[in-house]
């Protein structure tokens, strides 16, 4: 396999798997970007323990996802119950001081990177697999009662209330899933490209996630996979020319998807239709 | 004596809110300086009539005012024409003075219309009073005369009063009835949407009855006054 | 001592510029009813108009018109992409937002594409870098004064045509009630229509201070300025015109204060650290939101 393919590849797994990050909290209408800056945190976690302390891969693994999670469970206690926006501006506060934090400090390499991170042998293959074990857990949540509790949040958090739904604890609930599945891109995406740069991890991110998320369809997980693939694997297959203009393309898509099909393009009523259509056959 | 021509003719009249209907195909008029009132139960479509006529909600029909139809006009332009609606539930802007709501009035409408803020003080002396008060502050029969002084202030021919006696005491109902009286001396044409039964016939001259979005009844108020079983017969 | 008083006088320049975003931003949010995160790119956009024309005529007048008509026409054109995102039913402001980072993502690409070559932008100092007072430590630059005297006047004109004119009425009762300001007759759309423009007025003019402050754009500029004004409008209550004119003028002395003691990128940061405790203590914002 080429270079340039098999890191199609793998960022387009890293890619669904932060995706899911975002898809996970909007269930509830949280819009956690509080992941990216999780992303950063154990990614540059997993270089240090990986090249200054020796790590093995599945050990920084591991504490990589617990990292991501117990990251999301403290600040998912300090923000309760405060309004959409609120969760953004706590989001961006921590991208901004995890990217600042990181460049002014030379263990981490600042500005210029940190490098060496040891390669992993058949890292896609762990990568395929460390995917479908989340996909599994995705598609159990979405189809249980807390799916359904979800949905009814989202779509009058006032009528949940009173049917004894606690979008709190459910919003605290998957916000925590969320950091850990962050944490586990982080880790897989240090392992995987080798090196880290700060730059990485800043609000294009965001604007990529929002909109591979809002294309592919943010009522459930399955719409993801194929704009992750699209949005953010295809333009590493593409000369840098074309590229180097993707943020444009995320940005007339975005807007395109907001204004056309605002639901994104798999939705729920789209997958009913497929299943009929399967059951019919 | 002069037929007088019909100020306000409603022709099949539909409205629904999504699937709900309102409005199922009511048909009716008023002529100029008559008081007309909608008598019905809660639900029965009055306030959405009368919020279909300014358009404030989407209608199928005619709704045709001096001759010239008006439905599908945007609200500010059926303003402007000389319908003004007094909507439900006194609504003012609390965070303004009184006399801002007013101002709001007074900037729409026909331009030669010939109403002033003075005539408006006269009906209403209490607004003077209060004019740089925050409409918050007011209370809910005041809020109720401030409502009514702006839609005034637009000049209008035509007043849609829209449940007038809701949320206010019976002896604040007594005086807006007695404005809404008034008014109608003064040259207003008034169409009535109004729960309290008795005191609507009391001022108007005729009356629709209608339950679940249609006409059932129409006649002189006096001669539905007059009988005795006319509660249970319509409003159950 | 003198450097820090030095350092709030820089403060009320560029914090009068953040209250100048911030109260366009919060018109949109109670006439329009949408959030504008990309309000900030127009402006940015429209300095480099100033610039391009600036580069081609060398006649101040002109490129300042050109701020001006490029914010005007960036604010009209959005308008049919909000009010198609607001007609339907079942909304959310969420909606508008998502939208307008898109529009956000749009124009930074093209700036740092297409204009210049994505280098920053400079704009030539007309004052001959003379100060205009200079007492110790404190200097107050030309643009600096011109950037604080003119968002002190455009404030005040703002809130005089807010609270002594009819549009201005009518601004307020729809940003306190749309329904019930449709339900008296009032002209809705047209008015959401005009704060547009009001917005792409006071924008273009907010692009011609900010030349005159900071003497240079760049396609990052307005991102970071982007949150910041978001920011502002959240911690302060989203939509309150008052609360986003004290935390704005604070939000420029402390990052002034924290650009002198600390190393640049950390000035970003304190600003929201700051912004995220009083969000935290205060979700509802210091002033109380003016909008649900």
């Amino acid at each position: 396999m080429s270079i340039t393919f098999n890191y199609f590849i793998g960022f387009s797994f890293i890619y669904i798997l932060m995706a899911w990050a975002i898809y996970l909290p909007y269930r509830v209408k949280d819009l956690h970007f509080l992941t990216v800056a999780t992303m950063a945190v154990t990614a540059y976690f997993s270089g240090v323990a990986a090249v200054n302390w020796g790590w093995p891969f599945y050990l920084v693994l591991i504490s990589g996802i617990l990292l991501g999670a117990l990251i999301s469970y403290i600040i998912s206690f300090v923000i309760g119950d405060v309004p959409t926006f609120t969760v953004v501006i706590v989001g961006i506060t921590f991208i901004f001081i995890t990217k600042t934090v990181i460049e002014n400090t030379d263990y981490l390499g600042g500005t210029m990177g940190f490098f060496a991170i040891p390669a992993v042998d058949n890292i896609l293959l762990i990568m395929t697999g460390i995917t479908l074990v989340i996909s599994y857990f995705l598609y159990m949540i979405d189809n249980s009662q807390l799916g359904r509790a979800a949905s009814v949040i989202f779509a009058d958090k006032k009528m949940a209330y009173s049917l004894g739904i606690k979008p709190k604890r459910i919003g605290r609930l998957f916000q925590t899933i969320s950091g850990g599945i962050a944490g586990s891109a982080g880790v897989l995406y240090a392992y995987f490209t080798g090196s880290l740069f700060p730059d990485f991890f800043s609000f294009h991110l965001v604007g990529t996630l929002m909109t591979i998320v809002f294309i592919g369809g943010y009522s459930t997980m399955w719409g993801i996979i194929f704009s992750a693939l699209i949005l953010g694997g295809v333009p590493i297959l593409l000369p840098s020319a074309v590229s180097s203009w993707k943020n444009l393309i995320y940005g007339v898509l975005l807007v395109s998807v907001i204004l056309i099909k605002p639901d994104g393009l798999i939705t729920k009523k789209f997958l009913w239709k497929i299943k009929n259509k399967i059951k019919g056959m | 004596m002069k037929s007088k021509e019909k100020l306000l003719e409603i022709d099949s009249l539909y409205l629904n809110y999504g699937s709900i209907k309102a409005v199922k195909g009511i048909s009716l008029y008023l002529k100029k300086n008559e008081i007309v009132t909608l008598v019905g139960a809660n639900g029965a479509g009055k306030s959405s009539l009368l919020k279909g006529i300014m358009n404030i909600e989407k209608t199928k029909g005619d709704i045709l005012f001096k001759n010239n139809k008006i439905n599908n006009l945007a609200t500010e332009k059926i303003v402007n024409k000389g319908i003004s609606i007094i909507p439900e539930g006194h609504l003012i802007f609390s965070s303004m003075t009184v006399w801002e709501n007013l101002q709001l009035g007074v900037y729409q409408g026909n331009k030669d219309k010939d109403i002033t803020l003075e005539e408006i003080y006269n009906y209403f002396p209490i607004l003077e009073k209060r004019k740089e008060q925050k409409a918050g502050t007011l209370s809910g029969g005041e809020q109720q005369m401030l409502s009514i002084g702006r839609a005034l202030l637009s000049g209008p021919e035509l007043l849609l009063v829209d449940e007038p006696s809701l949320g206010l005491a019976p002896q604040i109902v007594q005086d807006i009835f007695t404005i809404l009286k008034k008014l109608n001396k003064d040259g207003f044409t008034i169409l009535l949407a109004e729960q309290n039964v008795k005191k609507s016939l009391e001022i108007a001259d005729r009356a629709y009855v209608l339950k679940t979005g249609e006409i059932v009844r129409e006649g002189k108020a006096n001669d539905m006054l007059a009988e005795s079983n006319f509660m249970d017969l319509y409003l159950n | 001592m003198e450097i820090v008083l030095a350092q709030i006088v820089n403060g009320f320049s560029l914090g009068s510029i953040y209250v100048l975003l911030v109260t366009g931003f919060n018109l949109m949010l109670l006439v329009a009813r949408i959030i504008q995160f990309a309000y900030p790119q127009f402006v940015v956009l429209s300095m480099y108009a100033s610039w391009a024309v600036l580069e081609s005529t060398n006649n101040i007048f002109l490129a300042a018109l050109a701020a001006i008509i490029s914010s005007i026409i960036l604010n009209l054109l959005s308008e049919p992409i909000f009010r198609r995102i607001n007609n339907r039913e079942n909304v959310d402001i969420n909606a508008s937002f998502v939208a307008s980072m898109g529009l956000s993502m749009i124009i930074v690409e093209i700036m740092s594409h297409s204009i210049n070559n994505g280098f920053p932008v400079s704009f030539p100092d007309y004052w001959g870098g003379k100060n205009l007072f200079s007492f110790g430590y404190i200097n107050l630059g030309r643009g600096e004064f011109y950037a604080l005297t003119g968002g002190i006047i455009l404030v005040a004109i703002f809130f005089y045509l807010l609270y002594h004119t009819h549009y201005g009425r009518v601004f307020r009762a729809i940003a306190e009630s749309r329904k019930t300001a449709k339900q008296v007759g009032l002209a809705v759309l047209k008015s959401s229509i005009l704060s547009y423009l009001v917005a792409g007025i006071l924008g273009g003019i907010i692009a011609i201070l900010f030349s005159m402050l900071l003497g240079s754009a760049s396609p990052w500029l307005g991102e970071s300025v982007a949150l910041k004004v978001l920011a502002v409008s959240i911690t302060a209550g989203l939509g309150n015109l008052k609360g986003g004119l004290y935390v704005g003028l604070s939000l420029g002395i402390l990052e002034s204060l924290a650009v002198g003691f600390l190393a640049g990128s950390w000035a970003n940061v304190i600003a929201f650290v700051l912004m995220l405790i009083v969000v935290l203590t205060k979700p509802e914002g210091l002033f109380g939101a003016a909008i649900e």
